[in-house]
């Protein structure tokens, strides 16, 4: 179970999230939903260990990022919403390293970058620098890299975002597959429409702090998650 | 001409922020106090350089060598610096799309590359220049038109060295572009090209000679080498407007024309060095298991080895390294030769005896002047991130760049110490120490370098020339391995002529270089995991 606890992270004297709260349990995919600058990116920093924040905690299956972070990054995988790899580096070999720090065993990343890469259609591709690619095959090399060590909690910022419309339909079948396997899926995306078909559960936050959050089906009523999501923003 | 200005300050306010550094606390001290510090605490020692040299030159009334020295060797320093850095600071930039996109001329994204380069360069010149003028003008008490002349000098200086060296890493660029490993072939033709220069330059007595033969004074003699000193120097002892004129006019006229010459090949060769060739359905990848302690390892040298202006800064100094050693193996005795008739009175034996301690500093200057890890954790950039989320302790991630760049100078150094043990037979204790010396001196160097770059790291660059020659860090690392190089050498020249046997002082210096190396790693450790998180991307 991924758990945020009263959790709070200030720039100086901005408050970035106030005291934001709420679980995502085992099975579940869930959205997490706001404006630009909601303070989003700065929540899933902080969940996967790149941010640290003020106060609470946040629980990866128990356990704290913040006094146990390498044992909570092990369960987790995440794909940023600006995949920012290793330009000279080749794409099999950036995977390769990701495999290498979460210590994957040869089997099994053999099976999931092979399984993977086929899915996207990237496989003629993963030869070349990473440099050459555009920013949605770079994304989906973020993702193969994030997918290929089995994580138990899969982390997402937009991950939509700059993908082929194929590719959209295999990773929302991926996260279909996941959460069948008792997995947990967490991404933020501005696509409501995604969120609101895919998704069990959501939370939406305002300016830093957390205006709703439940099962979609309560949050929005006979409303569409977008109108729901724009009465709150008046 | 306001989009010009608008363009100018935007470049300024991004790209040319020195020293910018990427921490939590960006108080006034670290954003104004210390690189200002820095500066004039380097202006103190090149004034105190300036009045060594110039006690000499007073008596024989030849103050002007001082400048005319400054000058010629600023400018050398320009143009071997610049070749590598000017690859990288004109082509490829990561605002390229941004700046090619908007209504202006193309020719202005040029100009803007190059003021940029300027900028940085007069910045640099001036620590060198300024205390050389002011000890110029304390011992000769020169009229008002020495100031005008030298400010004007001091502005028109870079401009020559720079437009050298834009148009030779113009070249090298164009060159490399036509390869598939463009940044691997630009790295080998830079360092081909400055090995080239330094045999040259080894070699070009006779060029002196003739120009010395066929100049009718010594200001003709230092015009014909070099046409910017001798014209400053003719305007300040013989003042001429004229001349005035024509020194600004041929400064401003090269620019433009040098300008208009890159600008023809310019967006071609930056479109090639964009231009990245994708192998057809390539389905054969390997797929390998590797530990992680090897897998960041082999990822750093991958950033290491695809980053011309890394591998020239650092690989300069290693490969000097070994071509110090193979000289002194070689041309021993002629050196001796040479002190003997300048009448220094030097033993041939005494040298050769004290061998292991030379080789010693030789060591502690290699490993000091090349800080690679000082740059490892600014060239990250907005990757950064992917290490912070990995499931690795910083420790473990730190200690990976300080091992590839032992890895990297270990070959480097153990040749050059080997053709020295060679050369001069050590015995089994000193090669020993040497030995050791060789692992731990790159380690303290390296250690300190990481320290330095944890604390200042500059996340933002938009290439890698402004994090390895142009950030805090870089500056930092030069500065403390300068500082360290004076007291280590110091302690040694004290030691070798105090009649101590060479072993027990490569002894206690070897025991006394474990022990900072042992505190610099405990410290690392100690701070490494805040110092980590606190930089943000």
């Amino acid at each position: 179970m991924l758990e945020i606890k009263n959790v709070t992270k200030k720039y100086g004297k901005n408050i970035a999230i106030k005291n934001v709260s709420f679980n995502v349990n085992e099975g579940e995919i869930f959205a997490f939903i706001g404006h630009n600058g909601a303070g989003k990116t700065t929540l899933i920093k902080s969940i996967v260990g790149i941010h640290k924040f003020d106060e609470g905690d946040i629980l990866i299956n128990g356990k704290s990022i913040k006094d146990d972070p390498i044992s909570c990054k092990k369960e987790m995988a995440f794909v940023p919403d600006n995949p920012e790899l290793y330009e000279q580096m080749k794409a099999i070999d950036f995977i390769n390293f990701i495999c290498d720090m979460y210590e994957v065993p040869q089997d099994i990343r053999e099976k999931n970058i092979k399984k993977y890469a086929k899915l996207f259609e990237i496989e003629n591709n993963l030869n070349d620098t990473i440099e050459s690619f555009s920013h949605g095959m770079k994304q989906k090399i973020a993702i193969i890299s994030a997918l290929a060590h089995d994580p138990k909690i899969l982390i997402m910022d937009e991950p939509f975002v700059g993908l082929d419309p194929k590719a959209v339909f295999d990773i929302k079948e991926i996260m279909n597959e996941m959460i069948k396997e008792g997995k947990i899926i967490f991404f933020s995306t501005h696509i409501l429409d995604v969120a609101e078909k895919l998704c069990s559960r959501v939370a939406i936050i305002k300016k830093g702090e957390l205006v709703k959050v439940g099962n979609m089906q309560e949050i929005k009523g006979d409303k569409s998650l977008e109108k729901v999501f724009l009465e709150l923003e008046d | 001409m306001k989009k010009m200005i608008s363009l100018i300050k935007a470049s300024m306010t991004e790209g040319m922020n020195l020293f910018k550094v990427n921490t939590k606390k960006k108080s006034p001290f670290t954003k104004i106090v210390l690189p200002i510090l820095i500066a004039l605490l380097l202006m103190g020692v090149m004034y105190s350089y300036s009045e060594l040299i110039m006690e000499k030159l007073a008596p024989v009334n030849m103050q002007f060598v001082l400048l005319t020295v400054f000058i010629i060797l600023t400018s050398v320093l320009i143009i071997v610096e610049g070749i590598y850095k000017s690859g990288n600071l004109l082509f490829n930039c990561k605002d390229d799309d941004l700046l090619l996109s908007l209504p202006i001329k193309k020719s202005t994204v040029l100009f803007i590359r190059v003021f940029k380069f300027y900028i940085f360069e007069l910045l640099y010149n001036s620590i060198f220049l300024l205390p050389a003028m002011i000890v110029y003008a304390r011992y000769t008490n020169p009229d008002i038109l020495f100031y005008i002349v030298s400010l004007i000098g001091l502005i028109l200086f870079p401009i020559i060295p720079i437009l050298i060296s834009c148009l030779i890493g113009t070249v090298i660029t164009f060159v490399a572009s036509k390869f598939k490993g463009k940044n691997i072939v630009q790295t080998l033709i830079t360092v081909i090209f400055l090995l080239g220069v330094l045999y040259f330059s080894y070699n070009s007595e006779n060029l002196f000679n003739d120009i010395a033969k066929n100049a009718a004074n010594i200001n003709d003699f230092i015009t014909k080498l070099y046409y910017p000193a001798g014209a400053y120097i003719q305007l300040i002892t013989k003042f001429d407007v004229i001349k005035l004129f024509e020194f600004v006019l041929i400064n401003l006229g090269l620019f433009a024309i040098a300008i208009a010459l890159i600008g023809r090949v310019y967006f071609n060769i930056n479109s090639n060095v964009k231009g990245i060739k994708r192998k057809k359905n390539n389905t054969k990848y390997t797929i390998k298991t590797s530990t992680p302690t090897r897998a960041l390892i082999k990822k750093e040298f991958n950033r290491f080895i695809n980053s011309p202006v890394f591998v020239t800064n650092a690989g300069f100094g290693l490969v000097l390294f070994i071509i110090a050693s193979i000289l002194i193996a070689v041309k021993f005795d002629s050196f001796m030769e040479m002190f003997t008739q300048n009448g220094i009175p030097i033993s041939l034996e005494f040298i050769k005896g004290c061998m292991p301690v030379v080789l010693l500093g030789l060591l502690c200057f290699t490993s000091f002047m090349t800080s690679i890890t000082s740059s490892m954790i600014s060239l990250e950039g907005k990757s950064f991130n992917i290490l912070k989320s990995l499931p690795i302790k910083p420790y473990k991630i730190i200690q990976s760049k300080v091992m590839t760049a032992i890895l990297i100078m270990l070959p480097c150094i153990l040749i050059g110490d080997i053709i020295i043990f060679v050369r001069f037979g050590f015995d089994l204790l000193s090669i020993v120490f040497v030995l050791v010396a060789s692992i731990i001196l790159p380690l303290i160097a390296e250690t300190i370098g990481i320290i330095i770059n944890l604390k200042y790291p500059r996340m933002d660059a938009k290439n890698d020339t402004e994090v390895v020659k142009q950030s805090m860090s870089s500056a930092i690392s030069v500065f403390v391995g300068m500082a360290i190089i004076g007291i280590t050498v110091f302690l040694l020249f004290k030691a070798v002529t105090s009649n101590i046997s060479n072993n027990i002082i490569m002894l206690i210096f070897v025991i006394a270089f474990g022990i900072i190396y042992l505190l610099l790693d405990i410290f690392l450790h100690k701070i490494c995991n805040k110092s980590f998180e606190n930089i943000s991307v």
